[in-house]
């Protein structure tokens, strides 16, 4: 246990010095795969301990960001107001969408990959509110009080007290007695209801905290990219979410931004010398199915549990 | 569709009523168009209980090739043909080495088709690139012809109509009334117990997988012809076709007919006259249909 | 006369084509032992579900100490003192038994929708959940994740599951089903050991463990109930003797 916090402690002290020690191209970038990191998160409360997978967290991504981007850039509100105007945006949406959970299964994939469709729509074709396929640009970057983020190094910092912040909580969440209850309706939900649990009720409130985070991450993206268009809530963003959560590792905390980690510097290499980078995407969805359904968490789980000679 | 001002009511009436008429049958043709795709979709998930999620690329690739095939030899029923059997063929080796695999975990199956779909799509994009195409229509097909009424229309998107009609009803009496379609519907209540009578189920869902493919080649060919064939394509057309077998109920031939027909005329009185919600035309009672039966119309439960 | 713990007042289930369960009638004694017996396909489990309420009847109702349960959700049942067993032992395979235990002992009330403490510190339930573990015979596999347990050992789990929900009636489908002649006794040595305060009720296969334990017996065949009595006067009935040995 105490090896695992030191080696916690470490990594975060490392994440600290890091701007002092690699170019702002790595800043950015290591900005980006956190707070795609955060939305891979959000996906996998979902996936990796209620067994559902949602096809719609771009949605709350996109929605948050607009919201706060709109606010900004057209109305001159500042970040204080902004900001949490953003989250509540996405979350309230995500109290619409929740009412999915009546379905199971491929119902479920189907019918968030339909409401991911409708704000991408919506993003896309109310283009007198939202500025269509231009977006919202020149946001700023966040102020508070006197404080104000002044470039990306500064950014990298708040993204990344944010980020720890929201896995402590996270923490908190998956280990408490309502983080059980999920991993039991996963586990077998006809076994919750004999045991008197309404599982709608505990998958809609799940539903909703996760739509809550990956709003959260919305808003950070925001200000990270100065800039918003309907891509952001498109269907390939809300799938690599879950593929990131996936690659990584359902079910843990550093799985989804490890995953991120992978397929952000992988997008990032690849891209450089070949331009059909998608279809590199496409294969590691299919190798990942195919042998390593796991990710990269459970392979190092089945590692360890293999020096110690522990069954399969 | 505003009568100019000063002209009468019943000028406006008459005109607004003939837009009525008009989006009822681009609706009814995007319907038969979505019902061959959608039916495939739904009979693979109905029967096999695999979500392929590479339809729309299937589509997609189809009708690219049909659109070369055309092209180099004037001939819209030979571009069909190339189409669907190019589908054929890469449906039969997704499905045996790829999909076969990973069994029934829907999850799983998604991930790997969409997979898939990508990859194809940017085959699709290194082959014939970004710009909108569309296949020659043949030449007896081309122009309107006028409807009882007064209206014009395009000759295309009736012939279109009739290809979706003779096809669902081709498909409803294989899956009803033939000894073949009779098999399929026991294979997919129990499947061992269809083997245990000595029928090769693996060969029967893999002839019905075909056709499943098949459709969708056929339908990027057919669907090419009146709506663009570009990147990205594939995804919309697959969304439609999710949305019809999410409203008529997956595995069911009857729902994927019903499901057309509702979302077809949904896409077209929804882009007539709210444009900028059209997607909220289209999805909106598929969420009411949700909150009531969250199996769709004719959809069973899980 | 206080009301039976379970009524079902010509209850009926048909799938389609097959009536599952026709017209069927019956009362269980609050603190009874009621076993219910029949040939595969009679119709036992389908019955079972339709009291639990995994299912909904065609016609007819169930009755829980007189309250019309008949409309009511099975997680609702479940929290009025309706514990069940399944015919194929349904408990949380990846989870610890500890955890499988937990959730049994929350789902009653609100401590469920904690989200601010770690589960480890629940030292009282844990302490409950000891102590349903010795009484089901598993005392030293609270750390275990599940998909390690035998068969047998999870059929236990899921006793102690059962128990948890604090029942006043408690179903058991087939409770030995899959077990090894020595884990049959012990488990059937389990069940007649429960409190009487708990009124069962029991699917089982095996005759000789059905009448042993039972105070009264229910002849399921084809979905219609054929007999309703002692174990004696099914021992003794020549239809029953021919439903289950007959053509044999």
């Amino acid at each position: 246990m105490t090896a695992r916090v030191l080696l916690l402690v470490a990594a975060l002290a490392i994440a600290a010095a890091l701007p002092s020690l690699v170019g702002e191209f790595w800043v950015t970038l290591l900005t980006q795969i956190m707070i795609f990191g955060l939305l891979a998160l959000s996906a996998d409360l979902l996936l990796g301990h209620a067994g559902l997978f949602s096809l719609c967290h771009a949605a709350f991504f996109a929605v948050a960001a607009y919201t706060t981007a709109i606010l900004q850039v057209r109305h001159g509100v500042s970040t204080a107001l902004a900001a949490p105007a953003g989250i509540l945006a996405g979350t309230i949406l995500s109290f619409v969408f929740a009412f999915a959970v009546r379905t199971r299964g491929v119902y479920f994939i189907l019918i968030t990959l339909a409401f991911g469709y409708i704000i991408w729509g919506v993003a896309y074709r109310w283009a007198s509110f939202t500025g269509g396929d231009n977006g919202v640009t020149n946001v700023p970057f966040p102020a508070i009080g006197g404080l104000r983020v002044a470039g990306p190094t500064q950014y990298y910092y708040v993204v990344l007290v944010a980020v720890v912040l929201i896995a402590l909580a996270y923490r908190v969440l998956i280990t408490s007695p309502f983080g059980l209850t999920l991993r039991g309706i996963k586990s077998s939900e006809s076994r919750m209801r004999s045991l008197g649990y309404d599982v709608g009720s505990h998958l809609y409130v799940a539903f909703v905290l996760s739509g809550l985070i990956a709003s959260i991450a919305g808003v950070l993206y925001v200000y990270y990219n100065r800039f918003i268009n309907p891509v952001a809530a498109s269907f390939p963003v809300s799938l690599e979410a879950v593929l990131m959560a996936i690659v990584g590792g359902t079910g843990t905390i550093l799985g989804p931004f490890l995953g991120s980690g992978i397929i952000l510097v992988l997008r990032n290499w690849v891209s450089g010398f070949f331009h059909y980078y998608t279809a590199v995407l496409g294969i590691v969805f299919i190798v990942t199915v195919l042998f390593a359904p796991q990710g990269i968490m459970g392979l190092v789980a089945r590692w360890r549990a293999g020096n110690r000679g522990e069954g399969a | 569709m505003l009568a100019p001002p000063g002209a009468s009511f019943a000028l406006f009436l008459r005109s607004f009523m003939s837009g009525v008429i008009l989006q009822a049958i681009n609706g009814i043709s995007l319907a038969a168009l979505l019902f061959l795709l959608a039916s495939g979709f739904t009979l693979t998930f109905g029967l096999m209980r695999v979500v392929n999620m590479a339809y729309g690329a299937y589509y997609l690739l189809g009708g690219y090739i049909g659109y070369s095939v055309a092209r180099r030899t004037g001939s819209f029923e030979l571009a069909i043909l190339c189409g669907g059997l190019t589908i054929v063929v890469l449906g039969f080796f997704v499905d045996r080495f790829l999909i076969r695999p990973i069994g029934h975990n829907h999850l799983a199956q998604v991930l790997l088709t969409v997979g898939v779909a990508f990859v194809i799509g940017e085959v699709c994009l290194a082959i014939w690139g970004g710009d909108n195409l569309r296949v020659a229509i043949p030449p007896w097909l081309r122009g309107g012809m006028e409807l009882p009424g007064g209206l014009f229309y395009p000759k295309y998107r009736l012939a279109l109509i009739v290809l979706g009609t003779s096809t669902a009803i081709l498909l409803w009496l294989l899956y009803h009334k033939t000894h073949i379609g009779a098999v399929v519907r026991a294979g997919v209540d129990d499947r061992e117990m269809v083997n245990a009578t000595g029928i090769n189920v693996d060969r029967l869902f893999a002839l019905v997988s075909a056709l499943a493919s098949f459709l969708a080649g056929l339908a990027g060919v057919v669907g090419g012809a009146f709506l663009t064939l570009n990147p990205g394509a594939e995804w919309d057309i697959l969304v439609l076709a999710l949305v019809v077998v999410i409203v008529g109920g997956l595995g069911s031939l009857e729902g994927a007919i019903l499901g057309s027909i509702i979302v077809g005329l949904l896409d077209a009185y929804g882009r007539w006259l709210l444009p900028e919600f059209s997607y909220f035309v289209l999805f909106g009672p598929m969420a009411v249909l949700l909150l009531f039966r969250a199996t769709g119309i004719f959809g069973k439960e899980q | 006369m206080s009301p039976a713990a379970i009524a079902v007042d010509h209850l009926s289930k048909v799938f389609g084509g097959l009536r599952a369960v026709d017209d069927a009638s019956l009362s269980v004694a609050s603190g009874e032992r009621r076993v219910l017996i029949g040939p595969n396909g009679a119709g036992k489990t389908t019955l079972f579900n339709c009291i639990a309420g995994t299912l909904q009847p065609t016609s007819g109702r169930v009755l829980l100490f007189g309250d019309d349960i008949s409309r009511l959700a099975e997680n609702r049942r479940a929290a009025r003192g309706m514990g069940r067993t399944f015919q194929i032992s349904n408990v949380f395979a990846d989870l610890t038994v500890f955890e499988n235990l937990m959730l049994s002992i929350i789902g009653a009330d609100g401590r469920k929708w904690i989200m601010h403490r770690p589960v480890s510190r629940f030292t009282a339930e844990r302490a409950q959940a000891l102590d349903s573990l010795v009484k089901v015979g598993l005392a030293d596999r609270a750390d275990e994740t599940v998909k390690f347990l035998s068969y047998g050992e999870r059929r236990q789990l899921e006793l102690a599951l059962a128990l948890n929900v604090d029942p006043k009636v408690l179903l058991l489908d087939e409770p030995c089903a899959g077990l090894s002649p020595s884990e049959r006794q012990r488990f059937s040595q389990l069940v007649a050991g429960l409190p009487r305060a708990i009124t069962l009720m029991m699917i089982e296969h095996d005759i000789d463990i059905a009448l042993a334990l039972a105070d009264r017996v229910t002849v399921l065949h084809h979905g219609k109930i054929i007999l309703d009595g002692t174990p004696d006067e099914v021992r003794a009935n020549a239809q029953v003797r021919e439903v289950y040995f007959g053509r044999a």
